[in-house]
């Protein structure tokens, strides 16, 4: 209760702050993100929106940037970045899924003076690399190793990393930390990348990871990339007549995966707390380009943290309120 | 190139040849022998298990899906058309069953209907829209694929605050449209055998199909022999619609859940799937049989490459490869077939 006093009082000074600081500065910032029908993304960027009233009050503003597919992914964003510098952005956050292809552009923001924080993909050392401020997400490679961590704890030593998006680096952080996960607990595991016909398909996931299994009976752990793929290996799995000898711990989750998990059908699900990702990246540029903050936590990790039968309970509870 | 198709039968009655020369002028011919060429390729390359019930089972459920949504997408290229909008209807019509009945609680009946209703919908805007503008369907198609899009992103997250929802379908309805039979063949593959046999009927038995094939061979000379054309175009674009919100809703069934994304790969899959069994991307050409084997041919490259030892990274190029010999195979059994009977007519 105390708490809650205290973070309104400061939270009415801020707002008190934030009129009086209006005519000062006003930070228009724009976010590259996934397409806003993604189910993930849709909650980083209702973070970012969140944190976007506080930049309007300022006088500032949040404008979200996404690609129409993820096709032509690398190319696509930073053609994004670069609509950004062209728009007269004051504070850029953006994530740095293949760093081949957008590490030019990001370098051009900040050859602009413009204060860029990377988010969601890429890590610290890629914020070091493009002369970012900060790098805000989840550990990519920590999400994966903690998920192939869990496995062997639950006595499982052979794993698989379903890849839905080959050559996206985040994805491929997640399935070499997974290998990783399993190999430090003393098993093993493999990745298994999928064509491109298949995406988008529920049906083809979860025939792809019914087919694998089945080739390779050895396998008894499955992780996926993404809440939607999660739900395709657990029918991929249930099809191969496999269920409960393989377990499925996925990346991120929604309300289906947690009936699942309560149900007994899913292991584990690995939250990067998206929304914080939007809501602390750019709370940070807007504190940063309105009055010179800046945070020295270096490497500001929303994630991971592993959901399974223990704690659904009180995610569901979450997310009832509104907070997950 | 409708002359070509009609003819055909005609000389096949006439002519006294062999039962493979028959055969072989069969315009399905190449799709036929471009499917067995793959599952013989994959018989020789992958583990027992392909040839297996199992194996069976992964590219039967993977053709179902795709073949329900290719027929008319076949029949719609026969005709001269192409419809795009399905890779946003399916979508679409996954969460309208999971707002309705599961968001809100409704009968599976409720939401289903309303779902097939909306595909149905959006194929009769479709069909207007290309009859009365004379924009080609590639175009109002995609138009129509991002304004769905667009109005299921919009209207789930007003309705529901989400971009996803999820379903809990009645026992009932999980059986005829969500259950695994055996544990692995999915229920969709009989409903898949069902609208062949609709299909079938349509192109091959019913007048409607001559005037399919009369509408791709020249549109202009089929509205002048009194085919209502208008009304031709419509109902071939609401079929698409109510078959890509059928895969819709049994996908909803099956993975109790349904996503503002995806669907997307049906679009070109479907087309390919066309194209592999023998349609001309032209219009005027193709046969129900040439589809189905077609999707059949497709969906074995995709699931075989699971059961061989290849390069997992590699799987593309080996499915583009097998592809293109599918369809090259089947263009130079039909150049074949055509030439063939021409030099028995002189």
């Amino acid at each position: 209760m105390k708490n809650v006093s205290r973070f309104a009082a400061f939270t009415s000074t801020a707002i008190v702050a934030a009129f009086t600081a209006t005519a000062v500065m006003a930070a228009d910032i724009f976010v590259i993100g996934g397409k806003p029908d993604d189910p993930f993304w849709s909650i980083v960027k209702r973070g970012a929106e969140d944190a976007g009233m506080v930049a309007e009050a300022q006088g500032g503003s949040v404008t979200w940037l996404g690609p129409q597919n993820y096709d032509n992914l690398g190319v696509d964003a930073a053609e994004l970045i670069r609509q950004a510098i062209d728009q007269g952005a004051d504070g850029i956050v953006g994530p740095n899924w293949v760093p081949e292809a957008m590490d030019p552009a990001f370098e051009a923001v900040t050859a602009a003076g413009i204060p860029l924080v990377i988010y969601n993909a890429g890590g610290l050392e890629a914020a070091d690399r493009l002369g970012a401020m900060n790098y805000v997400g989840a550990n990519e490679f920590g999400s994966g190793e903690s998920a192939g961590a869990y496995m062997t704890k639950n006595g499982k030593s052979n794993g698989v990393c379903i890849n839905t998006i080959p050559g996206a680096a985040n994805v491929e952080n997640f399935c070499a930390g997974f290998v990783q996960g399993m190999t430090d607990g003393g098993g093993e595991g493999g990745v298994l990348p999928l064509p491109a016909t298949s995406f988008g398909s529920a049906t083809a996931v979860a025939q792809a990871v019914r087919a694998h299994l089945l080739q390779n009976p050895q396998i008894d752990a499955v992780f996926t990339v993404g809440n939607v793929d999660s739900n395709s290996a657990i029918s991929g799995v249930q099809q191969s007549g496999k269920s409960g000898q393989v377990l499925v711990c996925g990346m991120n989750f929604d309300e289906t995966i947690l009936a699942q998990i309560k149900d007994g059908n899913m292991a584990c699900a690995i939250d990067q707390q998206g929304y914080h990702m939007g809501y602390l990246a750019v709370s940070i540029l807007n504190a940063n380009a309105n009055f010179g903050l800046t945070v020295p936590t270096r490497e500001i990790l929303t994630g991971p943290g592993v959901i399974d039968s223990s704690n659904v309970d009180a995610t569901i509870a979450g997310v009832k309120a509104g907070t997950r | 190139m409708t002359s070509v198709t009609q003819s055909l039968p005609d000389e096949t009655k006439k002519s006294a040849s062999s039962a493979i020369g028959r055969l072989i002028r069969r315009p399905e011919a190449g799709s036929l022998l471009g499917m067995l060429a793959v599952f013989v390729f994959f018989s020789a390359v992958a583990s027992n298990i392909f040839v297996q019930p199992a194996g069976f089972a992964s590219w039967l459920n993977v053709a179902a899906e795709i073949g329900i949504v290719a027929l008319p997408i076949g029949l719609l290229m026969i005709a001269g058309e192409l419809d795009l909008s399905i890779g946003s209807v399916i979508p679409a019509a996954s969460l309208i069953v999971a707002v309705i009945s599961g968001y809100h609680g409704l009968p599976e009946i409720v939401g289903i209907g309303a779902a097939l209703v909306f595909g149905l919908t959006v194929g009769l805007v479709n069909g207007f829209l290309v009859n009365r503008t004379g924009v080609p369907s590639l175009i109002v198609s995609i138009g129509m694929m991002f304004a769905v899009m667009g109005l299921t992103l919009g209207l789930s997250v007003l309705l529901t605050g989400s971009t996803s929802a999820n379903i809990v379908p009645d026992a009932f309805y999980k059986s005829i449209l969500g259950q695994f039979v055996g544990g692995m063949f999915a229920v969709t593959i009989f409903w898949w055998l069902g609208f062949i046999v609709v299909v079938a009927y349509i192109l091959h038995v019913s007048p409607i199909g001559n005037w399919i094939y009369a509408l791709g061979g020249d549109r202009i000379s089929a509205r002048n022999a009194g085919i209502p054309t208008e009304k031709l175009t419509i109902g071939l674009f609401m079929m698409s619609g109510f078959s890509a919100a059928f895969v819709g809703v049994s996908q909803a069934m099956v993975y109790q859940s349904a996503q503002v994304a995806g669907g997307q790969a049906f679009i070109f899959n479907s087309i390919m799937c066309v194209v592999i069994g023998g349609v001309l991307l032209t219009g005027g050409f193709g046969s129900v049989l040439g589809i189905v084997l077609g999707t059949i041919t497709f969906s074995m490259v995709n699931q075989g490459i699971y059961f061989t030892s290849f390069d997992a990274n590699l799987g593309s190029v080996i499915i583009g490869a097998l592809l293109l010999i599918a369809v090259l195979m089947n263009d130079t059994f039909r150049q074949l077939a055509l030439s063939y009977s021409s030099k028995k007519k002189s």
